[in-house]
């Protein structure tokens, strides 16, 4: 199998420092210190607007924070240059969302092969890699169009997509906010084990307290 | 996995967009390679008509008609000039050759032009190609006829075959008239020219003059009755007259090709100028330089084609302006495209260039196709003006003419893709993120 492109720490997780973000409105999130070690899995709970995903868009180094550090499998994200968070984001981190995101037009297997070519995957590596990655998730139609898939195809390339090019963490943003307990207890349980599978650290956002018991660890958010 | 597939999938994501601008910069590309082609092709045909004649003597109203009428068929000249006047003018100076002409029969709407066996010989129609024959030769004795080579294959003529004339061009007062009383023998066929002589036929002075002096002569005769109260009806029906009983009323031409004499390989002569300020003192002809006359006929065409091709930019511009509202109506679809591509790690950079490349593809393929379009076009328009005013303007897309329009649309596409290009470019990630109401 390839080498991820331009390792770093692969072992590494996440760790925020003094990290403030005011949002335009006043409101402040204040993280003082949050370590995340490198394979583990984390809930970020709160109620909505408490500032979850606006935690995990500033560990994506989406949003650039008031004040802190950010340093991702050691790395301080925020030192790097936008073009090379940019680059750095694709090939160390990977994102699960609640409407998924996929690519409409685009095939599963596209989708998948599109985020290992922004990952710095070499083109002969990029159809093996993500059609292993979507068969690990039992999607079977991979040339399919994402728009033909059900939802719970949609979720599992969406899984695919953000673990396939091995990063040091995947952040999951309510990825279970749109389905009944019974499917979001099934998806949870898909992601942490495609994320454990990859090695990578996994920070799932979420408002439903249900999720608790299936996570060791879980921290409070509130703006 | 590349950007241009990124690319391809964007654009194919909205399909009927893609197409209609795509369809609008290809119908602008073509529309302005046609009208180039044409121009110039349509400048050459009419170069080619006038041949290698220096002036042209008729009683047109002006010296335009007189060439557009003359040397390209476009109406029959409505004055004669009497015989006379010819042999004054020819022996006014030692012309190279002086062929008279007379136009106004016609046959199945292609004009018939009745002259001496000169304008055969002598007469070039192009430059540097004489008349040659694809089959037969030139009349020699009366109603004998030489067909061009559109007109034989228009009308399927073959050497031989007995055809009948019509007093008058089509369109004429006069067309529809038959001189049913002397069929004319195709004796000869022309080859193609690529001048306006291709869709006429010829036959010599005497024929045309018998045929009409035998209309004139019974028509006079028929008003003689008249005035006899119908004393002798139809005792002067088939009149028949020999070419040795035309009078001087009889011998009208309409026109006079001339030639001054020059020196070997050379088609110019000094004396133009000064014989047709000689001719030009006698008012009751019209003199005309076809090449000048040409030269200015072009000038007010080419006022015309420039607004056409004004046009043409007109439809380019606005093409281009249309990828710019496709790509900016849908940017609400691509600005989600634009956030997940940064999430999967696409620089800002990269997503404006992946915008200015879709929509340089769609200038591209437009242009691409606009060509092909042209190629086409130009065959069909050269057949329509060929059909319609039987000139063949065989109008040919030109490399760098095409490169220079392909290059122009596409630097247009690009330079409409900046605006979406920027916005993509300044989209906030995280908001386009969020799930949508």
């Amino acid at each position: 199998m390839a080498a991820r492109p331009n390792t770093i720490n692969s072992s590494g997780g996440v760790s925020l420092t003094g990290v403030r973000f005011r949002y335009p409105r006043g409101f402040e999130l204040n993280i003082p210190a949050m370590e995340i070690a490198g394979g583990e899995q984390v809930l970020l709970a709160g109620p909505s607007g408490s500032g979850k995903s606006t935690l995990l868009h500033l560990i994506a180094g989406l949003e650039e924070p008031t004040q802190g550090e950010i340093h991702i499998a050691g790395t301080n994200i925020f030192q790097l240059r936008a073009g090379a968070r940019d680059i750095f984001r694709g090939r160390h981190i990977g994102m699960i969302f609640q409407t998924f995101n996929l690519l409409q037009g685009f095939s599963a297997l596209e989708n998948v092969m599109l985020a290992l070519m922004l990952a710095g995957y070499a083109s002969h590596d990029q159809r093996a890699r993500a059609l292993a990655a979507l068969d690990r998730l039992g999607i079977n139609e991979p040339d399919a169009r994402v728009e033909a898939l059900s939802v719970g195809q949609q979720q599992r390339v969406a899984v695919a997509r953000a673990v396939a090019g091995e990063p040091c963490v995947v952040l999951a943003d309510e990825p279970t906010a749109s389905l009944d307990p019974a499917n979001a207890t099934t998806s949870i349980a898909l992601i942490q084990e495609a994320a454990r599978n990859s090695g990578a650290a996994l920070i799932v956002t979420s408002h439903d307290p249900s999720l608790r018991s299936a996570f060791t660890r879980v921290i409070e958010v509130a703006a | 996995m590349n950007d241009m597939i990124i690319v391809i999938r964007s654009l194919s994501a909205r399909r009927l967009t893609s197409a209609v601008t795509i369809g609008m910069v290809m119908v602008a590309v073509a529309l302005l390679l046609v009208l180039l082609s044409l121009r110039e092709a349509a400048a050459q045909a009419f170069r080619r008509g006038t041949g290698n004649v220096h002036l042209l003597v008729s009683a047109d109203a002006s010296p335009l008609v007189a060439v557009l009428n003359g040397l390209f068929y476009a109406n029959a000249p409505a004055n004669p000039i009497a015989w006379s006047k010819y042999n004054e003018i020819r022996e006014s100076f030692p012309w190279q050759w002086a062929i008279p002409t007379q136009l106004g029969d016609s046959f199945r709407g292609s004009p018939v032009m009745a002259t001496d066996a000169a304008f055969l010989r002598d007469f070039v129609p192009v430059v540097g190609s004489p008349f040659a024959w694809e089959v037969g030769g030139a009349f020699e004795r009366e109603f004998e006829v030489v067909a061009g080579a559109q007109a034989a294959r228009a009308h399927g003529l073959h050497i031989g075959q007995k055809i009948v004339l019509n007093h008058g061009t089509s369109g004429s007062r006069e067309g529809g008239h038959e001189h049913a009383d002397h069929p004319y023998t195709v004796v000869g066929i022309l080859k193609p020219t690529g001048s306006a002589h291709d869709r006429a036929l010829f036959t010599n002075l005497e024929s045309s003059w018998i045929i009409h002096a035998e209309d004139r002569r019974e028509s006079e005769a028929g008003a003689g009755e008249e005035d006899h109260e119908h004393a002798h009806e139809h005792e002067h029906d088939h009149e028949h007259v020999a070419a040795a009983d035309l009078t001087d009323a009889d011998k009208l031409i309409t026109g006079i090709l001339l030639r001054l004499p020059t020196r070997p390989g050379s088609d110019a002569s000094a004396s133009i100028a000064p014989q047709m300020d000689r001719l030009r003192r006698d008012t009751s002809i019209t003199v005309a330089q076809p090449a000048q006359q040409i030269g200015r006929l072009m000038a007010i065409v080419g006022d015309v084609d420039w607004l056409f091709l004004a046009m043409a930019i007109v439809v380019l511009v606005s093409s281009a302006i249309s990828i710019l509202l496709a790509m900016i109506s849908a940017m609400e679809l691509r600005r989600r495209q634009v956030a997940v591509l940064r999430v999967l790690g696409a620089s800002a950079w990269r997503v404006f260039a992946l915008a200015i490349t879709e929509s340089t593809l769609i200038g591209l393929v437009g242009a691409l196709l606009g060509v092909a379009l042209a190629v086409v076009g130009c065959e069909l328009a050269s057949a329509l003006l060929a059909r319609r005013i039987g000139m063949v303007i065989a109008g040919a897309i030109d490399g760098r003419s095409a490169s220079m329009v392909v290059a122009g649309a596409v630097i247009l596409a690009a330079l409409a893709g900046v605006l979406p290009a920027v916005k993509s470019y300044r989209t906030p990630v995280a908001r386009h993120l969020r799930p949508l109401a």
